[in-house]
């Protein structure tokens, strides 16, 4: 081959690699996101997961110090209905995060009021409801609540307390 | 060699290159965007719809489900403040007062981003669980041997720490590198 016909192969290969590069870098979040949804089990239900310790090998670094909750949810059928009274006494969120990891809501015990009762919808999603909306990035995604065991002679009651929580298609 | 073995050589090469680039920054390399005060790093991009495709890819891998920095920010240290590697063959002791947040905790984590087992089932100390000196200040030990208090046990083996300010006070939420954060001293090795 010509010298000039290497030049052309060469620069086409790393025009492929730059290619592939970017796309893989794009791809990874959301593959990673993927993962963790399927793992978590059926979609538009809440799971409540056992305090996390070494056996824990789900999502990464998980806290031993709070219960995480989560709701994978697909909202192409329908909008989501979350509740939840808020655990007094102790640090409470719910957060949501979009198909490619970001995090778009959040929400903690000092601005609830008590509870928290709202619709999650896609982006583009016209219809009024009576209800408070917070709409979704992308139609698969996840919401979080986090519940701090701020001590641990009242685990049994914090943990009761954060079961409460709810979540189902509207 | 015909056209198309050449364009099949070009693709297979250029897909491994392109998928060895993304391995090199985002896998092996540090993540962009961090900020460090003392030996804890945290990066204002965690947590956030923001930064640059590199900086997504390595949050998605690291600080999955991670919140924003205005609900909470997460310090990593991978070594003490001298800068050498935090390893359990050694024992460390942290100190230092409470930050100023409305919650704390510091966590181990082994290798691999899990919690390190070990026989007394403990991985943190925290707000509520740390004990304080009379000054209102607190010491703690991360070691693999056995400790009765504000201990945090570890493997013999490389190991982070993660520090979690939930709530933090709205000038380290503005200004995390400025943060006063728990010193990380090497005590004993062997």
């Amino acid at each position: 081959m010509s010298v000039r016909g290497w030049i052309g192969w060469t620069a086409a290969t790393l025009v492929v690699a730059l290619a592939v590069h970017f796309a893989s870098m794009w791809y990874l979040p959301r593959l990673v996101m993927s993962r963790a949804l399927a793992q978590m089990g059926a979609v538009n239900t809440i799971h409540h997961g056992k305090r996390a310790d070494a056996s824990a090998h789900g999502v990464v670094r998980p806290s031993p110090d709070l219960l995480y909750s989560v709701c994978p949810f697909d909202l192409s059928r329908a909008a989501l209905r979350v509740t939840a009274p808020v655990p007094r006494g102790t640090y409470w969120s719910v957060s949501m995060f979009d198909d490619a990891t970001n995090n778009f809501f959040v929400l903690n015990d000092a601005h609830a009021n008590g509870a928290v009762d709202f619709i999650v919808v896609p982006a583009d999603w016209e219809k009024p409801m009576p209800y408070r909306l917070v709409r979704s990035p992308s139609v698969r995604g996840l919401v979080v609540f986090r519940t701090l065991i701020n001590d641990e002679r009242n685990l049994a009651a914090i943990d009761a307390a954060r079961r409460k929580a709810k979540c189902a298609p509207l | 060699m015909s056209l198309f073995l050449k364009s099949l050589a070009t693709l297979i090469l250029g897909t491994v290159l392109g998928l060895a680039m993304t391995w090199a920054v985002v896998f092996r390399g540090d993540m962009p965007g961090g900020i460090a005060d003392g030996a804890w790093h945290t990066n204002l991009a965690v947590g956030s719809a923001g930064g640059d495709m590199r900086t997504r890819a390595a949050v998605a891998l690291h600080g999955l489900l991670a919140l924003n920095r205005s609900e909470t920010i997460y310090y990593t240290a991978m070594t003490d403040d001298s800068g050498a590697r935090l390893d359990g063959g050694c024992a460390y002791r942290i100190a230092g007062r409470d930050p100023d947040t409305r919650w704390w905790s510091i966590t181990a984590y082994g290798a691999d981003d899990y919690l390190i087992a070990n026989p007394a089932n403990r991985y943190s100390i925290s707000k509520n669980s740390v004990m304080r000196d009379a000054d209102g200040g607190f010491d703690a030990e991360v070691s693999a041997a056995s400790r009765a208090s504000n201990w945090i046990p570890v493997a013999r083996a490389p190991f982070s720490l993660t520090l979690r300010l939930y709530n933090p006070a709205p000038r380290v939420a503005a200004d995390p590198v400025h943060a006063v954060l728990p010193k990380i001293e090497k005590v004993s090795c062997g």
